[in-house]
């Protein structure tokens, strides 16, 4: 098979994602009042609605159409006052009542779109992107709903930008688990029997998908990174892919670059992880060119990814179309939700993601993939704005014209380098540690005074973590802060001048290798905390000015 | 001894004898077991189960001298023996919806409807023979048995709610409680000459009982009189936080009543539909007893007024198209994964989930249960959607229509609630003749209307008993208890216990009791 | 007539029930004639009728608050399965002896 890079540049691949999110941060189910809770017992939590006994009646959970509500506005889609839920006809032993309830042709959201910013080594997937017009980025700031730029790569300082249409988001409610005894590594074929848990059984879901607006792998990596980001801001899901709270499947078809007719699609599953996504969708192109350019045609199939294999393998193939008997839910009321239940909604929105990273960018001079990193964790952007308060709050910061400004990229840096690595070798959120917004100031501050060196700066983070503290105490315990004061400095030298007069003259003299050994006897007396930076500065000056 | 001193009482006499201290409840369930032992098995079959343990339960409760015992006295209810259509969770008692797929099934939870019976002080005797999961007009599709009509043992009793109309007309408890999807508890009252009354949909919670048709099911009570129907009514009406079609309703039904028999109901505007006095295969009996009511109506001061319901003839269609399709739906879970008939499950030992669903479905559904779920899944599916369904759901909003004009001229309508006495077993084979069982009665379930069968005598032709319909607006129930109050004293001398009681009295010593019908 | 034997024979296996060929001949004709009794419904103009999917008028937006109530004790949630183990409902392999995943 041709790598992916060789086949992008002459085919055109295109994607569409769906996304399966639990509202796992909600205390109830979507319709009964059964707790939500991963790794419980298995059917524990469980009640005549969600194990679909005979006479059980559905009520919504009002909270999860609230995160809907949030899911939509976050992702520029037109809510939906009006809608009603749907009964989907199926039989599968997962979902108690073998029919799903999930909504019909209208969503609570409708036609949204994110902007997605694609920069370094991941924009190199791209081959289409086009040089920056004038109407660039209107969609990212906002406001132009109908952008016209759905999928066109537009060229930007750090890569490139597109958009991606949101088809719709709707609510539905999840299946149950199912463990499959007797098959191979617990998949489903030649099991001897197979066990049912309902506790997932009706846990609130939401389901995004897209429109076929993505191109490359990266792209699709990106974007559930993205809304990833989002729906952690809005708090309405842990978003865990490892446990399942964050699903997603793929479509992708091929077609020769320049050609408008879209391809036959194969619909891509078990893709959970980020790497998943990207390196299934990768080589399901690969797979499909490789098909094409052989003369064949791509069947119209599901196709599970097999990370161990590195490869996608075709699921059942269906014979008839699906035909689910949807029909609106007797049991449940309509929906026509007030301006004031959308408003109310509107009004607990979050500072998300992309604002989050602009007013970094704009306000604090972060550099922009810092800024959009740090954005991107709601757990370091919580303590990234916690610092700058701290720093606007503290009067104390001396001698920098705009502490907010001096600081916030030292602190964007500690945060995203050394805070990040130790966060992941320890399996740690920020919040876990002992470092607090007020310490990674006062470091900042002595990185920024050029008190410490980057090395030892690096050194107290790591203890301010472990252990807390301030860091000024530490730097003072350890005794490791640099004398930087010019005065002092100057003071130091004048002493040492007048102790060696003879090695002044043969350095007056030509002899300019015995600045070496003023350095040293400079740091001699000032037992090694000398900004060697600025010794060296003084001594020079002081040996050229005499000269003079 | 049969006691039919007792199981003659109405709702207030018990509860007033009861506060008195005329009785125990112990002997209220006593005489209660005792007709059910007397009547029931091998003679009416109309229940599926007992429940004496939980009746003694109950009236210890009563009994005893407690706070609790004089709160529960002082329940509306208190010490009326009930029984429930078997579609009505009880937790711990078998709810099978007379189906093999339940047939042991235990309730784990208990439904809203029989909760509030039960807080509200009535004495729980059993469960209730139907039609298998309501699907029928007989109680002649009940996987188990056949209920007899008390009047007369070799007709039914009516369906789908059966064994309620049967054991209310037999003695055997004061008020059931059914459910109505179609007629289920209207049709058999009137085939048994008892009152039954189906409240406007979202009167009652459904929470708990076992769905047929979602958006036409409701629930309602069987007794003997007016008043028992509506004090029963006042005791399970109002919202369930459980049920999001519940409503909010003031228990003022039984309030409704005593009004009626106290003022009467002159300068009522009572509504008639002229077409329904010649409908198709209307027996004589019924249209001399519907024109009888009438002329009653109008000797108590009521205005007779024609009304057009020109619609009402696509109800039946209509029903068939949407009962069926929320049917198929609902009767999905049934595929023994989490329930289902235990034994079929081990001698069936499917060897793949698909055959276990496929045999299981087969052994545990009836012909009618099955025949409902093969045409609701066929109008459902997709290019047949719009051809029945989304229209039935249309013409849906016609036939409301016509009753919300017709209401801005009356206050209820009266109507024929069968076009028919109660017939023999088998005499109604094919599916399509049976549904026309139910014309009169299907519109106002389409509509969401409340309406009731009030018994008015004997059919001069069959002897058996004959009763009429009298319809409300949507949540304007009480005017058809003012009604039906008032036309119930037009009719003081006809019998609410079946003279089976009175035969059996006689030759009580000498009848053998068989053993109690558990299911 | 609406139906064939056939489509009788599909609808049976989307509806998960298991027809033996005489009863699928009887299903056949039973349906047809009801199906024939729903004529009504497909003879009105409906042009303009909004459907009633829900009987009771303007009653939108029923929902709860969010909070937990304990559901059922894990053995009441087991004890009608035919068939469990490890506390959980135990069922057929899915696709049976040569199925394919």
């Amino acid at each position: 098979m041709k790598d992916l890079q060789t086949v992008l540049r002459e085919w055109e691949a295109v994607i569409g994602l769906e996304v399966h999110t639990e509202l796992t941060t909600l205390n109830t189910k979507m319709f009964c009042s059964c707790k939500i809770e991963f790794g419980a017992l298995p059917n524990t939590h469980v009640c005549p609605v969600c194990l679909g006994l005979p006479g059980a009646l559905p009520v919504p959970n009002k909270a999860a159409i609230q995160s809907i509500v949030l899911a939509g506005l976050a992702t520029n889609c037109k809510i939906q006052k009006r809608s009603m839920f749907y009964r989907k006809n199926y039989f599968y032993p997962d979902m108690s009542k073998n029919f799903q309830t999930t909504q019909g042709p209208i969503a609570f959201c409708m036609d949204g779109w994110l902007s997605l910013d694609v920069n370094g080594n991941a924009a190199k997937e791209r081959v289409d992107v086009v040089a920056n017009k004038s109407a660039d980025s209107s969609c990212q700031q906002g406001g132009q709903q109908n952008c016209q730029l759905a999928a066109v790569a537009t060229q930007t300082s750090l890569g490139y930008s597109t958009h991606i249409g949101i088809t719709r988001i709707h609510m539905e409610e999840d299946a149950g688990k199912m463990i499959h005894v007797g098959g191979t590594d617990g998949r489903i074929t030649g099991s001897d029997y197979s066990l049912v848990d309902y506790n997932r059984c009706g846990t609130p879901l939401i389901e995004l998908v897209t429109e076929p607006d993505l191109r490359t792998p990266e792209e699709a990596r990106l974007f559930l990174q993205k809304l990833r980001s989002i729906y952690l801001t809005l708090g309405i899901s842990d978003c865990s892919m490892e446990e399942g709270s964050l699903r997603c499947d793929g479509n992708v078809s091929l077609r020769k670059r320049g050609s408008s007719k879209l391809g036959v699609k194969t619909e891509l599953k078990n893709m959970n992880s980020f790497k998943n996504l990207h390196d299934g969708l990768a080589y399901e192109i690969c797979r499909q060119a490789e098909v094409l350019e052989n003369g064949g045609t791509v069947a119209q199939e599901t196709r599970h990814w097999e990370p161990a294999n590195k490869r996608t393998v075709s699921m059942r193939v269906k014979e008839t179309a699906d035909d689910y008997r949807l029909f609106p839910e007797p049991d449940l009321a309509p929906y026509d939700l007030s301006d004031e239940f959308v408003e109310k909604c509107r009004a607990r929105l979050p500072e998300l993601p992309d604002a989050k990273a602009k007013r970094y960018f704009d306000d604090y001079e972060v550099a922009a993939s810092d800024a959009m990193n740090l954005a991107a964790d709601v757990e370091l952007s919580a303590f990234f704005d916690d610092a700058l308060l701290n720093i606007k709050n503290n009067e104390k910061t001396e001698g920098l014209a705009t502490p907010c400004q001096a600081l916030a990229q030292p602190i964007a840096n500690m945060l995203l380098n050394d805070v990040v690595a130790y966060l992941n070798s320890n399996n740690l959120l920020i919040g876990d540690t002992q470092l607090t917004a007020a310490a990674i100031c006062e470091l900042a501050e002595l990185r920024v005074r050029d008190a410490i060196s980057s090395k030892q700066a690096k050194e107290v983070l790591m203890m301010l973590a472990k252990d807390g503290g301030s860091a000024n105490a530490i730097v003072n315990e350890l005794g490791i802060e640099q004398v930087s004061d010019a005065s002092e400095l100057e003071t130091v030298i004048d002493t040492i001048l007048a102790q060696f007069p003879e090695k002044v003259e043969q350095y007056r003299g030509g002899k300019l290798g015995l600045m070496g050994f003023f350095v040293g006897q400079a740091m001699k007396e000032t037992k090694g905390q000398g900004n060697p930076q600025l010794l060296n500065k003084i001594l020079s000056e002081k040996l050229d000015a005499s000269e003079a | 001894m049969l006691r039919s001193e007792y199981t003659n009482l109405s709702v207030v006499d018990i509860r007033e004898g009861l506060n008195a201290g005329n009785f125990s409840a112990k002997e209220i369930a006593d005489a209660s077991l005792s007709c059910i032992d007397a009547l029931d098995a091998g003679v009416v079959d109309a229940f599926l189960s007992t429940t004496p343990m939980l009746a003694y339960e109950a009236a210890e409760k009563l009994d005893t001298n407690s706070a609790k015992s004089a709160q529960v006295k002082a329940g509306i209810l208190a010490g009326v023996p009930i029984a429930f259509k078997d579609n009505m969770n009880l937790m711990g008692t078998h709810t099978t919806c007379a189906s093999k797929m339940l047939a042991d099934y235990i309730s784990p939870y208990t439904a809203t409807c029989v909760a509030k019976t039960l807080a509200a002080g009535a004495i729980p005797m059993g469960k209730l023979n139907m039609d298998e999961f309501a699907f029928g007009s007989s109680t002649e599709t009940s996987a188990f048995k056949l209920t007899r009509n008390p009047w007369d043992l070799e007709r039914v009793p009516g369906g789908s709610s059966g064994g309620s109309v049967a054991a209310v007309a037999s003695g055997m408890v004061t008020v059931a409680l059914g459910s109505d999807t179609g007629g289920s508890i209207r049709q058999p009252a009137a085939f048994c000459g008892v009152v039954g009354f189906k409240p406007t949909y979202g009167v009652v919670s459904r929470y708990g009982v076992v769905a047929f048709g979602s958006s036409l099911d409701q629930v309602g009570p069987i007794g003997r009189s007016v008043a028992d129907v509506a004090i029963t009514t006042d005791a399970i009406c109002g919202r369930d936080p459980l049920d999001c079609t519940s409503q909010d309703v003031n228990p003022g039904y039984y309030n409704s009543v005593l009004a009626a028999q106290q003022k009467g109901i002159k300068g009522m505007k009572i509504g008639v539909v002229p077409e329904y006095l010649e409908a198709p295969g209307i027996e004589r009996e019924v249209v001399k007893a519907l024109k009888g009511a009438i002329a009653n109506l109008q000797e108590l001061g009521a205005q007779i007024v024609d009304v057009s319901l020109p619609n009402a003839q696509a109800a039946l269609a209509a029903y068939y198209v949407i009962g069926p399709c929320e049917a198929f739906s609902n009767l999905s879970r049934f595929d023994s994964v989490r329930y289902g008939n235990k034994n079929d499950v081990v001698q069936t030992a499917a060897t793949d989930l698909g055959s276990r669903y496929e045999q299981a479905r087969a052994h545990g559904f009836g012909p009618e249960a099955i025949r409902r779920i093969m045409l609701g899944s066929y109008l459902l599916s997709s290019g047949v959607y719009n051809t029945y369904y989304y229209p039935a759901q249309q013409v849906r909003t016609l036939i409301t229509k016509d009753y919300q004009q017709a209401f801005e001229q009356v206050d209820v309508i009266l109507a024929p609630v069968s076009p028919r006495t109660a017939f023999k077993f088998g005499e109604v084979g094919d599916p399509t003749s049976m549904y026309l069982s139910d014309i009169f009665t299907i519109p106002i379930n389409i509509a969401g209307n409340g309406g009731l069968s009030l018994p008015v005598g004997l059919g001069e032709d069959s002897g058996l008993p004959v009763a009429v319909q009298i319809i409300g607006p949507q949540f304007g129930d009480y005017a058809i208890m003012r009604a039906a109050a008032a036309l119930e004293q037009c009719y003081p001398d006809i019998r609410r216990i079946a003279p089976l009681m009175d035969s059996l009295n006689a030759s009580a010593n000498g009848l053998k009791s068989p053993e109690r019908g558990v299911a | 007539m609406y139906l064939t034997e056939n489509d009788v024979r599909g609808i049976a296996t989307y509806a998960r029930i298991g027809l033996a060929d005489d009863e699928v001949k009887a299903m056949t004709i039973d349906l047809n004639n009801i199906i024939e009794s729903l004529k009504p419904i497909t003879e009105y103009d409906l042009t303009g009728v909004e459907p009633t999917f829900h009987p009771i008028a303007g009653l939108v937006n029923v929902m709860r608050d969010d909070i937990q109530i304990d559901g059922l004790a894990h053995n009441d949630a087991m004890q009608n399965a035919p068939s469990s183990a490890d506390g959980q409902f135990r069922i057929p392999p899915i696709l049976g002896d040569g199925g394919e995943a």
